[in-house]
């Protein structure tokens, strides 16, 4: 065009031109130093998240209140069927009430023989969830506790019944959770009855499928799933969910934590177990000395 | 108009007041992304609506989209929802700065032809996020996942440009139209 496009002059346009190019330029090296040296921006991007989303607290949790609230009240719509639901569901939860009841006294008395302490170290913080991760390929949320409440990287998290995910990336005041359903979550469990040991492998789906299991004959759908505790990442026996068989034939995991409504985690403190690294030495009886004892007696 | 911007000349005033509406826009998304309301995994992408609007902004009056606040906010967007840092930042803002060269082109066609030229250049974005992602072998998403992403931004792209229009009152300038200071827009 012989016009000009630009009623800003000549020489600004040039300029312009560069200092865009030297902005893009930085983005994309953030990006690289982002690829090279991944925990040091992941920390900076926790220390941004510390900074802005707490800054939100005040009107996110109103807000997600008020829509749980609109939400409930659409339930009333249906009451009548929910109550019926509920009912029968009350007299199963009955019979269940029994034989837990009936179980753990057995287990008090068992463990009273056995004189089990239980670990007295391993306690929990509970935290309030204050956002979610805003992206439909990540699934994580934001705690309300961090670094000043003890808070460590890696520890396990459950909504107090099932296993929830794990922290990662921890600022100040706020932590991240990265849930078990994202595509980065993998983590070791154990199936119950027949105990095989497999990984669960998030996959930005509400139910992660199980993978690398020996047999998997042996699995039928309905088996607990509990956290393993392979690789010391997490403390074993913590309740994951159900095995459920997928529509494509493959074997999934019904979780058991309530994904749709999490609002209180439980951030379980696990101290690492002690590490054996000694590859151990070698026995050999201890007789030097009196070998030698023995020599100089013979000398003399 | 605020009180404050009030000694400003108008057209600065002005310009102030769009790059205040984008920063608010910019908040309320980020903000609404954010609300843990079903966390639940296997949602449907929603449409990419920054980029819609500052695009669709751009091609109507391109001093309304400061390159630079742009790239702040992109990158405070890429920070907050776990993208790689930097990158969609830095390709929305060669896509931006190449719909800005072709504003005043654009001035005189009709709409269908500046939605199919937003839809290419948001269409390049992604292939060009994804290419780079891969050679960086970086973890990333079903492609059917991106092209639901991608084509819900395109399908909203006409009523941001609706509502920038009737509401917001980001019209294209017509032929001749000076500002008070009897500059050409």
């Amino acid at each position: 065009m012989a016009r000009d496009r630009n009623s800003n002059g000549e020489y600004i346009r040039p300029v312009r031109r560069i200092l865009v190019g030297l902005l893009v330029v930085f983005l994309l090296a953030f990006f690289l130093v982002w690829r090279i040296d991944s925990p040091r921006v992941e920390r900076f991007r926790a220390a941004v998240v510390d900074r802005v989303v707490p800054s939100f607290d005040w009107a996110l949790v109103p807000v997600t209140k008020f829509s749980e609230m609109v939400s409930n009240f659409q339930s009333y719509s249906r009451i009548y069927e929910q109550n019926q639901e509920l009912r029968s569901e009350l007299r199963q939860m009955k019979a269940w009430k029994e034989a837990a009841l009936q179980l753990e006294q057995k287990n008090a008395k068992l463990l009273d023989l056995n004189n089990v302490r239980l670990d007295p170290k391993l306690t929990f913080v509970t935290g309030l969830v204050l956002a979610d991760s805003g992206s439909p390929f990540r699934q994580s949320v934001i705690l309300n506790i961090g670094e000043r409440d003890g808070i460590v990287d890696g520890w396990a998290t459950t909504d107090g019944l099932g296993l929830v995910g794990r922290i990662s990336g921890v600022g100040n005041n706020t932590s991240r959770v990265i849930l078990l359903t994202d595509s980065n979550s993998r983590i070791p469990v154990t199936i119950q009855p027949s105990g095989q040991q497999a990984l669960l492998v998030g996959d930005n789906t509400a139910r992660p499928p199980v993978e690398f299991l020996e047999s998997p004959e042996l699995i039928r759908p309905g088996d607990r799933v509990v956290s393993s505790g392979d690789g010391g990442v997490f403390p074993p026996g913590l309740l994951v969910g159900q095995v459920a068989l997928g529509p494509e034939q493959r074997l999934r995991v019904r979780l058991s934590a309530d994904y749709e409504r999490l609002e209180f985690l439980r951030v379980l403190r696990s101290h690492s177990t002690e590490r054996i690294t000694d590859p151990g030495g070698l026995l050999v009886p201890e007789t030097p000395e009196p070998a030698q004892n023995v020599a100089e007696a013979g000398d003399g | 108009m605020l009180p404050k911007l009030a000694m400003v000349d108008p057209v600065t005033s002005q310009r102030w007041a769009y790059w205040t509406l984008l920063c608010a826009i910019a908040a309320f998304l980020l903000f609404a992304k954010l609300v843990p309301l079903d966390l639940s995994a296997g949602k449907w992408p929603g449409p990419d609506w920054i980029i819609a609007i500052s695009f669709a902004w751009v091609l109507r009056r391109r001093d309304y989209v400061p390159t630079l606040l742009l790239a702040v906010i992109l990158l405070i967007f890429d920070l907050l929802l776990m993208r790689p840092p930097g990158l969609w930042a830095a390709l929305a803002l060669i896509g931006l700065e190449f719909l800005r060269s072709r504003s005043a082109l654009s001035r005189d066609l009709p709409f269908l032809f500046e939605w199919a030229l937003v839809s290419v250049v948001m269409a390049v974005m992604t292939l060009a996020n994804r290419l780079i992602l891969a050679i960086f072998v970086v973890g990333q998403p079903g492609l059917g996942k991106d092209l639901l992403l991608l084509s819900a931004t395109i399908l909203v792209y006409p009523l941001v440009v609706v509502i920038s229009a009737r509401v917001l009152g980001v019209r294209k300038v017509a032929p001749g139209e000076v500002d008070q200071l009897g500059h050409r827009l």
